[in-house]
């Protein structure tokens, strides 16, 4: 029976279960809840189960080449979370990461566009609790801006779904045509989710407000849900390599100058994305296979950025830049595995991020894409500048904090220890990691050019920093908010539609008023008439009763004897 | 030597050290890029210490701009 169900089904049933668990219980139930889902991986490829309703097949789990690296990544995460969230005590926390991650790899399993739909629409209403768990003002309202934006880019996809099921009479999740309306719906609704420009707003606004092990989770499954949706509908579609070029590009501007090092950490996953959809764009198989080692490098070393941030935050109780420093002797495993998803992504040779951007880089190379290929190599330094310097240097280093704190939780050392063996083990074993791509490929990211090349680019761009910061050209961090695209809708609309709305009831007050003394002008002319002419005045005598009704009756006697010989 | 330790840190200096060799090595072995302007001498090491100082620029340049108060949406 377990076969007919999507891998990811049964934890997002058994998460219900959750919160009736004893503390310890809880986590040993969600790790047989991930195994069981992780059964799924070993059936093998094609399609393994369908369900008829209303004449429509449900195409529920379908496993391909492309499927299986991003289930693979996703239940490792799971598990990953399961481990780094065992301190926390609050069962709300747990449902939602359980069916979260649930939900995003039974998305990845759906074979057509409206069970896509479904689990598209259950990672975001589960995922919003993990942003409401923040239990703050702020992350009450992103909460809700987070919701909103999510179930809009469901409505382009469900629009998208509902318009090629009409044209075609099947909705299979396959290559479509960016010209027509509906593959440019769909789009759409996949670019919201993986914050493509000025679409990217939502990301660097809820993310940060969640709590510590939140953000882990919630850093692994949307984004890169859409990535695996852009690899299996549109590759090779050409627009795609100059958004994720811009999407590597600006981010880096904004890190440089955020001051919440979570946040930073978000422009950083929105650049990473960059690159994963720069490698869709090509379309080549070397190009595709680098978007999937990519996505899956850069789950296990984002997801330890963001525990290591998580852990000085669940510690100190803040992230920001500015109010962290000196953390090191307090915290130094946690400051030792940060380091090492620092360099992990910013891709030094040995680690997980240069055998994955490698892919890309070559991919770019052999297609002729010159500037592309510039604007990464660009990106690649800014990617150290923000991630691997920035994030590990201003929480462990930097100036002397007066905070002292004390080492993470166990479980939140084991979490990012095991992360960290797996993105060095990447790095050293890159062919063992080759082989669950989707192609087959013979590359070698090793050899002199490449890696002498990257630890120049490297090692220099970080001699640039040492520079500024020992010449003390670089500015102290400010507390302070970065605008973002999220100022388009939260500031600037506002700005005119509220003078509009304002307006509008200034102008609903003036007609109230002006109907208001019409009908008492006239109230008061009919008044005046009627007592002028004793209207009133006149008694009303028990005939002039009489009379009035045997006339009303008269009148309804009339009115029947119409009625029935009309109908007649 | 124990001069620049120094004068540098520990750290500032094992990294000064590590660009010399990389620039040793480049001219002991023989480096190709993806792409022909790669192939020039140091290109890597320039391009990299010139970006890394661009996005510091930019990103200083854009602070008096983007960078608002704590509470600049709570208000």
């Amino acid at each position: 029976m377990i076969d007919n169900f999507p891998p990811g089904f049964v934890m997002v049933l058994g998460a219900l279960l959750i919160p009736f668990l004893p503390h310890i219980i809880k986590q040993i139930y969600m790790m047989i809840l991930i195994l069981i889902s992780a059964y799924g991986l070993t059936l093998g490829f094609g399609i393994h189960s369908v369900i008829n309703i209303m004449e429509f097949e449900f195409i529920l789990f379908q496993a391909d080449n492309l499927t299986f690296p991003f289930a693979i990544i996703f239940h490792i995460a799971a598990a990953l979370n399961v481990i780094y969230g065992a301190h926390e005590k609050d069962w709300k926390q747990h449902v939602a990461i359980m069916s979260y991650s649930g939900a995003a790899i039974a998305a990845i399993h759906a074979g057509d566009l409206l069970t896509l739909f479904v689990w598209w629409e259950a990672t975001a209403f589960t995922s919003v609790f993990l942003i409401l768990a923040g239990n703050t003002n702020r992350s009450y309202k992103a909460a809700i801006r987070y919701i909103l934006i999510q179930v809009t880019s469901g409505m382009f996809l469900l629009a998208g779904a509902i318009i090629l099921l009409v044209n075609d009479g099947s909705a299979i999740l396959t290559k479509f045509d960016i010209n027509s309306l509906y593959g440019q719906l769909i789009f759409i609704a996949f670019g919201i989710k993986a914050a493509f420009p000025l679409l990217n707003g939502w990301l660097q606004d809820a993310y940060p407000e969640s709590t510590a092990i939140g953000t882990v989770a919630l850093s692994t499954f949307t984004t890169k849900l859409s990535i695996f949706c852009f690899a299996k509908c549109f590759a090779g579609v050409e627009i795609l390599i100059f958004i994720g070029a811009l999407m590597t590009f600006y981010p880096i501007f904004f890190a440089v100058i955020e001051n919440d090092l979570r946040r930073v950490l978000t422009y950083s996953l929105n650049n990473q994305l960059g690159f994963m959809i720069v490698a869709i764009g090509i379309g080549s198989e070397l190009a595709i296979n680098g978007a999937v080692a990519h996505a899956f490098a850069h789950i296990l070393y984002k997801g330890l950025l963001f525990m290591g941030m998580g852990a000085v935050l669940y510690r100190v109780g803040t992230c920001k830049a500015s109010e962290l420093g000196g953390l090191f002797k307090y915290m130094p495993i946690t400051a030792v595995c940060t380091i090492i998803g620092a360099i992990s992504i910013s891709a030094f040779p040995l680690f997980s991020g240069f055998v994955a951007k490698s892919l890309i880089m070559s991919a770019l190379g052999k297609e002729g894409l010159v500037f592309i290929y510039f604007m990464l190599l660009f990106a690649s330094a800014g990617v150290l500048h923000h991630s691997g310097i920035k994030i590990p240097f201003f929480a462990f280093f930097a100036h002397e904090s007066k905070i002292k704190t004390k080492e993470a939780p166990i479980n939140m050392i084991i979490a990012m220890v095991i992360a960290s063996i797996l993105c060095i083990a990447i790095g050293i074993f890159p062919s063992v990691f080759y082989q669950i791509l989707p192609y087959e490929i013979s590359y070698q990211p090793y050899d002199f050019s490449h890696v002498v090349g990257q630890l120049q680019l490297l090692m220099f761009a970080a001699l640039a920093f040492i520079c500024l910061w020992h010449f003390k050209i670089y500015p102290p961090e400010l507390n302070s908010t970065v605008l973002n695209s999220d100022w388009i809708y939260r500031r600037m609309i506002p700005l005119f539609i509220i003078p509009c709305i304002n307006f509008s009831k200034k102008i609903t007050n003036e007609i109230k008023i002006f109907f208001y003394l019409v009908l008492l002008r006239i109230k008061i002319f009919f008044a005046n008439y009627m007592i002028k002419n004793k209207v009133f005045d006149r008694e009303v005598g028990q005939d002039t009763l009489i009379i009035i009704q045997v006339f009303a009756i008269f009148l309804i006697f009339l009115f029947f004897l119409h009625y029935t010989s009309f109908t007649r | 030597m124990t001069s620049i330790i120094k004068k540098f840190g520990k750290i500032n200096s094992f990294v000064l050290f590590l660009c010399f060799l990389l620039l040793v090595l480049e001219l002991i072995g023989h480096r190709h890029g993806e792409t022909d302007i790669e192939d020039l001498m140091f290109f890597p090491a320039f391009f990299g210490f010139l970006s890394c100082i661009i996005i510091f620029k930019i990103g200083v340049s854009l602070r008096s701009f983007l960078m608002k108060d704590e509470d600049y949406y709570d208000r």
